[in-house]
């Protein structure tokens, strides 16, 4: 269980999340806005990584009052890429994590198909390829709560489906899986349940049936949004006004 | 496997920093004769060596390991102990004690206690204004270089004035190994031991340092406090050795890269250990050289570590390049 209270956070004086509650049961939930609505910071500050006001509470836990040392075994942020590129092979990345199972960070590098990059710099691999090395490295703790920024962006359609699995497996095998991302297929096929975040305000909180609504999507984003299903896969298109 | 080969490698240049010198000898000799001297306490030239020997190893072993906690906190490659400022606040300090009668107080007590606090006094300004611009590595950078600056000319000003002296401050900044007594390393090994712990104990925090502030947070810690917790020990092991050596540079800066650039990884778990490693073993063999060259006029080890040292670097950068490109 997940439950966010009243949470706010501000980078000086701009406030950018805005007073948001939320409580979420074991379960995959999408994360959804505009670029700069809040959906990283909203992550960062569940994950206690920057100072929020609000309370956070994880099974019933308050995450301040969680002993730092202790903290990934409640809840993991995986960042969808590094800014800085430090002389380290894409190995010493996932070997960093000391709270991280061995067994399991294997079957997640195989997963995520990154056995061949072990030994390469950092910068010596793709932004794909980067982005699914975070992964196996932030899935193989067995926080009880995952975040996960932007996983579907630089991955390719085989990956993105790969990444979906994974995630959704883990909420069914009892984890609250949050996945901020505008890829709405594969994304919105895979969910339980919809967050929208718009203007650091909670605009969208509902099960996958009635989250996904023409008029609310198209109101989140400010273009007209449709919903088309292909063989029952959801998609959510832009559909542009005819120009004169 | 490389450790091993490390080792080795300190272990042959102790024996050659007891072996050469004024004359050639026997260095399991002098090693047993340095040790029946310093526990008889006497004096004689198997003691005077093994001492060199002890401080070539424990300051080359500190630089190693204050430059990469440098090199890390500060994500900068370039990142070696004096990008804080702290030699030239050291040499500020030693300037000023120029100013005192020369006695052997001034010489062997004042003057080290001076460069220390002078060292620290600047890393501690340096913290200050990185602390009021976000404490991030470029504010480190920056303000480290700014300090330094300042306190190099303002070293400049009493030198100036004090001419006659200057070829004494000139030999300090030089950096030296000579004029040891058993204290200095003992009082640098200590110091070393404590960080090395300390930085074993943290290398996760290490290692999320040096990818980014976020992963350091991911671990639930504070990345601008462990970056003052570990750049105060870079500063401190830097002082120490600045004001019982003199400035010796290369060494820290050199260090940790020789060890990332022969393991092909970045993980503090090997580097910590291969770094001091390589530090000790650079310093001592260059040590070797410094007392042979000009035989018999020695020259400031200083010179020689970034001398031989400079090119080495250079080489193996371009080498590990190509080997990789296969
Ligand atoms: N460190 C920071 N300091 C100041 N402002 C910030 C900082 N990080 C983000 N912001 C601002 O906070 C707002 C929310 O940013 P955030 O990264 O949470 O958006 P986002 O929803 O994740 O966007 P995107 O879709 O582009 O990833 C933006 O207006 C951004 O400019
Ligand atoms: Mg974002």
């Amino acid at each position: 269980m997940l439950g966010v209270e009243n949470l706010s956070v501000a980078y000086g004086k701009v406030n950018v999340i805005k007073g948001v509650s939320f409580e979420l049961r074991p379960s995959l939930v999408a994360l959804i806005g505009p670029n700069g609505s809040g959906k990283t910071t909203l992550l960062k500050a569940i994950a206690g990584m920057v100072p929020y006001s609000g309370e956070v509470l994880i099974d019933g836990i308050n995450l301040r009052r969680i002993r730092v040392d202790r903290r990934t075994e409640y809840v993991t942020y995986v960042p969808p890429t590094i800014s800085a590129l430090p002389d380290m092979t894409i190995g010493d990345l996932l070997l960093s994590d000391s709270s991280a199972d061995v067994a399991l960070l294997e079957r997640y590098v195989r997963i995520f198909g990154v056995e061949r990059l072990l030994f390469r710099r950092i910068w010596e691999v793709s932004s794909g390829e980067l982005e699914r090395a975070l992964l196996a490295r932030g899935l193989a703790r067995r926080s009880k709560v995952l975040l996960v920024d932007e996983p579907l962006s630089y991955t390719d359609v085989r990956y993105q489906l790969v990444v979906m699995r994974c995630l959704r497996r883990l909420a069914n095998e009892g984890r609250v899986v949050v996945v901020a991302s505008n890829q709405l297929n594969p994304l919105l096929n895979y969910v339980d349940r919809v967050l929208a975040l718009k203007d650091g305000k909670l605009f969208i909180n509902a099960p996958l049936k009635t989250g996904v609504d023409e008029d609310k999507l198209s109101e989140l984003y400010g273009v007209k949004m449709k919903v088309i299903t292909i063989d029952n896969i959801v998609d959510v298109v832009p559909v542009e006004e005819a120009r004169g | 496997m490389v450790l091993l080969i490390a080792l080795l490698i300190l272990a042959l240049s102790f024996m050659a920093q007891l072996a050469f010198g004024a004359v050639m000898l026997n260095p399991l000799q002098v090693l047993r004769d340095g040790l029946r001297e310093i526990f008889t306490a006497t004096t004689g030239i198997a003691r005077y060596r093994l001492e060199r020997a002890l401080a070539g190893v424990v300051v080359g072993a500190s630089l190693a390991l204050s430059g990469y906690l440098i090199q890390t906190t500060t994500r900068n490659p370039l990142g070696d102990p004096y990008l804080l400022g702290i030699s030239s606040g050291a040499l500020f300090a030693v300037v000023l004690t120029f100013a005192l009668p020369a006695s052997a107080i001034t010489l062997f007590v004042v003057r080290p206690f001076a460069a220390l606090i002078g060292g620290i006094i600047a890393y501690l300004l340096t913290l200050l204004i990185a602390s009021k611009a976000g404490m991030t590595p470029t504010s480190i950078v920056l303000s480290g270089v700014a300090v330094g600056t300042f306190f190099y000319s303002a070293s400049l000003f009493p030198q100036y004035f004090i001419l006659r002296d200057i070829h004494k401050v000139f030999a300090w900044s030089m950096g030296s190994l000579v004029v040891v007594n058993l204290n200095k390393p003992i009082a640098i090994a200590l110091v070393l031991t404590a960080c090395t712990i300390y930085s074993c104990v943290s290398r996760n925090v290490l290692n999320a340092l040096s990818i980014s502030d976020d992963f350091v947070r991911d671990l639930g810690r504070d990345p601008s406090r462990e970056r003052v917790i570990l750049t105060a020990m870079a500063a401190v092991l830097a002082s120490f050795c600045v004001a019982y050596f003199g400035v010796i540079g290369f060494v820290g800066l050199a260090s940790p890269h020789f060890a990332r650039r022969l393991l092909g990884s970045g993980d503090a778990r090997y580097i910590i250990p291969l770094s001091l490693v390589f530090g000790a073993s650079m310093l001592s063999l260059t040590d070797v050289v410094a007392k042979i060259v000009f035989y018999p006029i020695e020259v400031p080890v200083n010179v020689i570590v970034s001398l031989v040292g400079a090119p080495t670097l250079a080489a193996i950068m371009v080498g590990m390049r190509r080997h990789a490109r296969g």
